[in-house]
């Protein structure tokens, strides 16, 4: 099962956190969980369709705190292992909010159940 | 949190934790099977307390404070403690910093603790010792490496669960008994012992791509699973280039996993593939770790090779761009350093789709006289793809038809019998295809061959219009005259039926060979009154499909199914999963498991297994003679379909006898295999040949023999009498003949005289 865990905020990392997350993400990606990580540029660029309309909006946008900041795609065996992994990593990074959502990627086709 | 989530939180965690938790109890009691149980008592530890507490804040190292208090206690309790110490301080001595006197069992521990990721490389090594049995090796992998449950590894594997703990229990005793080292190998043994591993791991693999979406979701699971493992493995070994090799195959390969199969389940050929689906994440760490492999250096290996392979399909953005020259060369040097048939089999290919089919069609005519392809549909596949390809028609259909009967998969029979007719037409006169392929010039059918793209593979069978099997059953399941019940009976055999042939199959197309394939494939295995019943069915539809008014099928659709007698009572064949677990009974006597291994593979009578010498055994070539006069009169002189010599016959079994047989023949020479308990009495005495010389004891006798059987199979027999050995000779014919095997088979392997006395078990094709 795939999961993409997600961090949002504009909280500044230290030199000490940015050291324990090196660490971890090297172990999670030894153990053969880590398939993908990155962080991403606040803001970016906004797409808004509507009606057949496409609006293209250059960033920065006012609601920094809700913004996707970083991301990692996960293979894990359970919802809840993934659960433990995300635990794992908010308690290197502190304060601050998340998601966790499992990918159905080309492997869970609909068409398969 | 409810008990259930903490349940479940607590597995999460341990299957993150079990390799660590595991490696290190190995490390401080030198004993997997210890520890082992104290893992697992910390799990219930944490099992206890987790739901009521909360997950702590750091659960592996709780877990592993546990385990490691309790290992203390037991070794102080057993009195191994100071052993162990001592022990434990001297590999640190000789290793490392010398531990001062007073350090204890904790410090010498933490100065370990730093060495966590040898020692899950080390447990690695010991799980997939070659002294173990390959299944044993799976099974022990995936549990103390993987952090399995026994159910997990009993689902994912199809067998029972005792089955699987039994092959734990035995593979930690075998350990302990070898008394096998802790450690990670080096000098010569470091590579063979690699490759187990690597071997473990890509059988696991296996095992899972194997498995379709169909199946139960444990087993596509385990190629997830594999993967992990090997991935674990490049981490602590990443100096290994053949490592990297495995994961980079692994990755290409479970890469094409949404692929590989239809919508219906059937599975999809590479060519054919729609590559959009292949996962570019896990192609690209595919590309990653074979490169990894190419840094680390060394000769190339055989994964490295096949990885290389799988790259070759992976970079091709369409089939036809394929880069057959480079995956024939890769096939060469594969060939140098594995030269298996089956790799052999796919150079052909490789070189039918570089060179041309009749370079191709050489090195697969190499490979007929090989053993090990004598049952191996593949091989016909490709000859019959390259003769079709050469224009030599007639050979190719001879080819198919041997591939159909080969293959034990319903829709890919289908395909090869379509194909096999399709060549039977392009090689007759009259046909169109063959016309022009009889006036095409040699030279022209190779340019056309080669320019074809993908491997030689099962050609689609063009679409025809007529009334589809899908349409049909609804009509026919549509008709007034039938009641609810009947309609809901007929409904599930119809069912199945689609399922295995397909909606869109045109009817007149259908023969009554494919019903026939597709009904042993869905109820091959069922009671014959399930069997009967939804023949019942068929042939009730292919009365009405081939009706007059109708005229919907061209054959009679249920010419192949003929009734099955209904056993009743004792006669009804044991399950294969019954019979192997019964075989794999830990607490079976040696002389007991050898006699029904022997009688259930050789299918013989308990009289002629009984009458065995152990001077008429031939290990090697897995037989024994048994003269007509001493085996039952149903044997008798002239039966021999065997090649034996007049008035013997002999009795042949397969791999679980042959390795039990050394062990229970002991050295010895001469006089009766199986040998009674106690000496005989002396009111008794046997005659000389049936008492052994080395022992002075005689011949086991069959009452004493089918005793034991019936006390040992009580509480599997419905009836609670325990079975008779001779069920083991019907099981396993009837096992054989639900893999397809013929009555003259049967009696070969038997030593029935008559055909009819096995008709059945024979399934009708």
């Amino acid at each position: 099962m795939r999961f993409l865990m997600t961090t949002q905020g504009d909280a500044e990392p230290d030199e000490k956190m940015l050291a324990e997350m090196g660490a971890f993400i090297e172990e999670m990606a030894r153990a053969g969980v880590l398939l993908a990580t990155g962080g991403l540029e606040p803001g970016g660029v906004r797409i808004t369709s509507s009606g057949g309309e496409i609006t293209v909006t250059d960033g920065p946008f006012t609601e920094a705190k809700e913004a996707i900041v970083s991301f990692a795609l996960i293979e894990a065996r359970s919802r809840e292992e993934a659960v433990e992994l995300a635990r794992r990593f908010w308690k290197i990074v502190g304060d601050g909010v998340g998601h966790v959502q499992q990918v159905f990627g080309p492997d869970l086709d609909p068409r398969q159940g | 949190m409810t008990s259930w989530d903490a349940h479940r939180a607590v597995d999460a965690v341990w299957k993150l934790e079990a390799a660590r938790i595991v490696a290190g109890l190995v490390r401080m009691t030198g004993d997997v099977g210890l520890a082992e149980e104290l893992a697992q008592d910390a799990l219930l530890a944490a099992l206890e307390r987790w739901p009521e507490s909360g997950v702590p804040e750091n659960p592996g190292a709780w877990l592993m404070a546990v385990a490691k208090r309790r290992a203390v206690d037991r070794l102080r309790r057993d009195e191994r403690l100071d052993r162990r110490h001592e022990q434990l301080a001297h590999e640190l001595a000789t290793r490392r910093h010398p531990l001062d006197g007073d350090e204890d069992l904790d410090a010498a521990l933490g100065a370990v603790d730093g060495e966590v990721g040898d020692d899950v490389l080390r447990l690695m090594f010991i799980s997939c010792h070659p002294v173990l049995s390959t299944e044993s090796r799976v099974a022990l992998t995936l549990r103390l490496v993987g952090g399995l449950r026994t159910d997990e590894i009993a689902r994912a594997f199809l067998v029972s669960e005792p089955t699987v703990a039994q092959r734990i229990v035995r593979a930690k005793r075998t350990l302990a008994a070898e008394r096998i080292p802790f450690e990670v190998p080096e000098g010569p043994d470091r590579a063979s012992r690699l490759s187990s591993v690597l071997e473990v791991v890509y059988l696991i693999f296996n095992e899972g791509y194997a498995a379709t979406s169909g199946d139960d979701w444990t087993r596509p699971s385990l190629g997830l699973e594999a993967l992990r493992l090997g991935r674990v493995l490049a981490g602590l070994a990443p100096g290994e280039a053949e490592v990297h090799g495995l994961v980079a195959l692994m990755e290409l390969q479970q890469s094409r996993s949404a692929a590989r199969t239809g919508p219906s389940g059937e599975p999809v050929q590479l060519h054919e593939q729609n590559r959009g689906r292949w996962d570019q994440l896990l192609i690209r760490r595919g590309f990653a770790s074979l490169l990894r492999a190419r840094e680390a250096g060394g000769p190339l290996g055989p994964y490295v090779l096949q990885a290389a392979i799988a790259a070759c399909h992976a970079g091709a953005r369409t089939a036809e761009e394929t880069d057959w020259g480079r995956i024939a060369a890769l096939y060469e040097a594969l060939v140098r350093v594995l030269p298996t048939p089956v790799v052999r089999l796919n150079q052909a290919v490789a070189v039918a789709m570089a060179r041309g089919p009749r370079e191709g069609l050489a090195l697969a005519d190499a490979l007929t006289a090989e053993p090990a392809m004598k049952g191996y549909h593949l091989l016909p596949v490709v000859r019959g793809d390259l003769l079709s390809r050469l224009g030599r028609h007639d050979e190719a259909r001879a080819e198919f038809e041997r591939a159909a009967a080969l293959t034990r998969n319903v829709p890919e029979r289908a395909i090869l019998l379509a194909r096999a007719s399709a060549s039977a037409a392009s090689a007759s006169p009259a046909g169109p295809a063959g016309a022009a392929a009889d006036a095409a010039p040699r030279a022209a059918a190779d340019a056309a061959a080669t320019v074809r793209t993908g491997p030689p593979a099962v050609a689609a069978v063009p679409a025809r219009t007529g009334v589809t099997l899908a349409a049909a059953v609804r009509a026919f399941l549509d008709r007034p005259v039938l009641n609810e019940e009947t309609v809901r009976s007929y409904g599930q055999t119809m069912t199945r039926l689609r399922r295995h042939l397909g909606d869109d199959v045109i009817l007149t197309e259908v023969t009554a060979d494919e019903i026939g394939a597709a009904f042993v494939a869905a109820w091959g295995t069922a009671a014959a009154a399930t069997w009967n019943r939804h023949r019942a069915a068929v042939r009730s539809f292919a009365a009405w499909a081939a009706g007059p008014e109708r005229g919907w099928a061209a054959d009679d659709l249920a010419a192949r199914l003929d009734r099955r007698p209904e056993p009743r009572g004792r006669t009804r064949p044991m399950g294969r999963r019954q019979v192997e677990a019964l075989l794999e009974r830990g607490e079976v006597p040696l002389r007991e498991r050898t006699l029904w291994t022997l009688l259930y593979e050789s299918a013989a009578t308990a009289e002629s297994v009984l009458a065995l010498n152990v001077e008429d055994l031939d290990l090697s070539g897995r037989y024994g003679r048994v003269s007509a006069r001493t085996a039952d009169s149903a044997h008798r002189a002239g039966n021999d379909g065997n090649g034996g010599g007049v008035g013997e016959r002999r009795v042949r079994w397969q791999s679980g006898a042959a390795r039990l047989l050394p062990g229970l023949v002991a050295g010895r020479r001469q006089g009766p295999l199986f040998l009674a308990d106690r000496r005989p009495g002396p009111a008794r005495t046997p005659a000389a040949g049936d008492l052994c010389s080395h022992t002075g004891r005689g011949r086991l006798s069959y009452e004493r023999a089918e005793y034991l059987f019936k006390r040992a199979t009580r509480e599997l027999d419905p009836e609670g009498n325990g079975y008779t050995l001779r069920l083991l000779r019907h099981s396993r014919l009837a096992h054989l003949g639900e893999d397809g095997w013929s009555a003259g088979m049967l009696r070969d392997l038997s030593g029935h005289e008559s055909v009819r006395t096995l008709a059945p078990y024979v399934r009708s094709r």
